[in-house]
């Protein structure tokens, strides 16, 4: 029985999508069966990030209404044969979904793949509420600034409320991954710490993920960072992916300054 | 019409010695300045010119009207409640089926009255021992608590969730959402980011200054006091 992983921010554009599409390529690149399901309806971006964009035949919601088997909709990633992934709607909206719908989409899932990894759209309206139900545990998805985390304790506290394992008496366990983070502005002190951020959320931490120039080419050419062993977050995603396959991975401190960018950059002028 | 409410504290007492009167008010004023002075029975034109001198704020024989505690209330509760003795209310039920063997339509609908009065006589008792909440969850953005009475919260208030509470309200870690306490005072840390409003009034958190503040509510005026490790306090 595999494992449900919502990825939620609450605020839009802290890098979920990202994270989903380099989180999952990084399990799979660890032989586990790993399948990632776009499910932001009506604005799918998962399929141009995992570069199969001229791929996507059938999507969730042709699966979920019996037009199309889940077999004919799953694509299979260039790179890694353990990773699937499951196309959006671009056509429709997030009205389309139900509970039962969604439930039997994701038992279908569970039973075929290790880890069911779930892109949930950004605001906390149905479509989110759909990406959390039936989870078993979620990704938050921050960057080190105020509004984005209190959109993120918002979601949530949405989660803590509605899914179904809270329903059921169980907890959601929550794992915290601070996007973006800039060293040189957090030691001058203009960007969030790490701590604080935990402070202020109370969840475990999963990993941090510098700023990388790296990140948005990756996403444009679709080959997710995490393929590029020499740059800062591909290196920060594979720590992540390993954390979640049950490997014991110091966290590495990429605030503090004589380390990341900051030793990059002194690198070069050496 | 504007009301406020408040409670006082009585010192009753009766003057057998003079000498011994004034001795003992002398040597507690700081204990009784704040309390009312009710002296029973006679009082002489000395004792009425020391007390005012003093000053103390007294009565003379004025029967004042106590109140009562909240075990008391719940005391009076109970008298007025009916067969909330399961061996009567079958007994009840009994009689009524001998009565009405008829029309079981009837007895069902006696039935569901009593079951009314019941639950009415159980949220009016509920409300009056549960009206202090200690809570340790993180109350996160976008939640609304509302408590009616007291509340003690040892976990964080994060930016963007409220609280409301009719009563006192003591909060031990970081405030950054909003409070809306109509309780006598309010014990909150440091915290720059709080929206505070204190019976109707906003608090400049700026004055929040020790690990610890007290906000309380004197003679319509609002003060906040640092909480120091050893405090002297006479009057309570």
């Amino acid at each position: 029985m595999g494992i449900v992983i919502a990825v939620i921010s609450g605020k839009g554009g802290v890098g979920k999508t990202t994270a989903t599409a380099n989180v999952g390529l990084g399990i799979a690149l660890n032989e586990k069966k790993c399948i990632v399901v776009d499910f932001d309806i009506g604005q799918r971006n998962l399929d141009m990030i995992l570069g199969l964009e001229n791929r996507v035949v059938y999507d969730l919601v042709q699966v979920m209404d019996g037009e199309a088997k889940i077999k004919q909709a799953l694509i299979r990633s260039k790179v890694s044969e353990n990773l699937h992934f499951l196309a959006a709607s671009q056509t429709k909206d997030k009205s389309v979904l139900t509970s039962e719908k969604v439930k039997a989409l994701i038992d279908e899932l569970k039973d075929e793949y290790d880890y069911v990894l779930l892109d949930a759209p950004a605001g906390i309206e149905s479509g989110f509420e759909h990406t959390i139900e039936f989870a078993d545990k979620a990704i938050v998805v921050v960057n080190p600034e105020v509004s984005s985390i209190r959109d993120a304790d918002r979601a949530i506290g949405i989660l803590d409320a509605k899914s179904q394992k809270v329903k059921d008496g169980e907890e959601v366990d929550k794992f915290l991954v601070v996007n973006r983070i800039n060293a040189e502005m957090v030691q001058s002190g203009e960007m969030l710490r790490s701590d604080d951020i935990l402070d202020i959320l109370n969840i475990k931490l999963l990993g941090k993920v510098p700023e990388d120039r790296g990140v948005i080419d990756a996403s444009n050419q679709g080959k997710p960072v995490v393929l590029d062993n020499k740059s800062m977050a591909g290196q920060a995603y594979t720590r992540i992916a390993g954390r979640i396959c049950g490997q014991d991975i110091v966290m590495k401190d990429i605030e503090s300054g004589d380390s990341g960018v900051f030793k990059k950059l002194a690198g070069m002028f050496r | 019409m504007r009301n406020r409410q408040y409670s006082v504290k009585v010192f009753e007492t009766a003057v057998e010695d003079e000498m011994k009167f004034i001795e003992f008010f002398d040597t507690h004023y700081m204990l009784f300045k704040d309390h009312l002075i009710l002296i029973k029975g006679e009082m002489s034109e000395t004792i009425h010119k020391y007390l005012e001198e003093k000053p103390y704020k007294f009565l003379n024989n004025t029967l004042l009207p106590i109140g009562r505690s909240r075990k008391a209330l719940e005391e009076e509760l109970k008298i007025g409640e009916p067969e909330i003795n399961a061996d009567e209310h079958l007994a009840l039920q009994e009689e009524l089926k001998a009565l009405k063997t008829e029309s079981g339509v009837n007895q069902q609908i006696a039935e569901v009255e009593i079951d009314k009065v019941k639950n009415e006589i159980k949220e009016l008792s509920k409300k009056l021992a549960n009206n202090f909440m200690v809570l340790d969850t993180i109350i996160r953005s976008g939640r609304e608590l509302k408590v009616e009475g007291d509340l003690l919260l040892l976990n964080r208030v994060n930016s963007g969730a409220t609280i409301y509470t009719t009563g006192n309200l003591i909060i031990t870690q970081v405030v950054e959402g909003a409070l809306r306490c109509d309780g006598n005072f309010m014990m909150i840390t440091v915290s720059p980011k709080a929206n505070i409003i204190f019976n109707g009034v906003e608090v400049d958190n700026s004055l929040l200054e020790n690990k610890l503040n007290r906000i309380e509510l004197k003679d319509r005026e609002i003060f906040i006091t640092p909480v120091i490790k050893k405090e002297i306090n006479w009057a309570s």
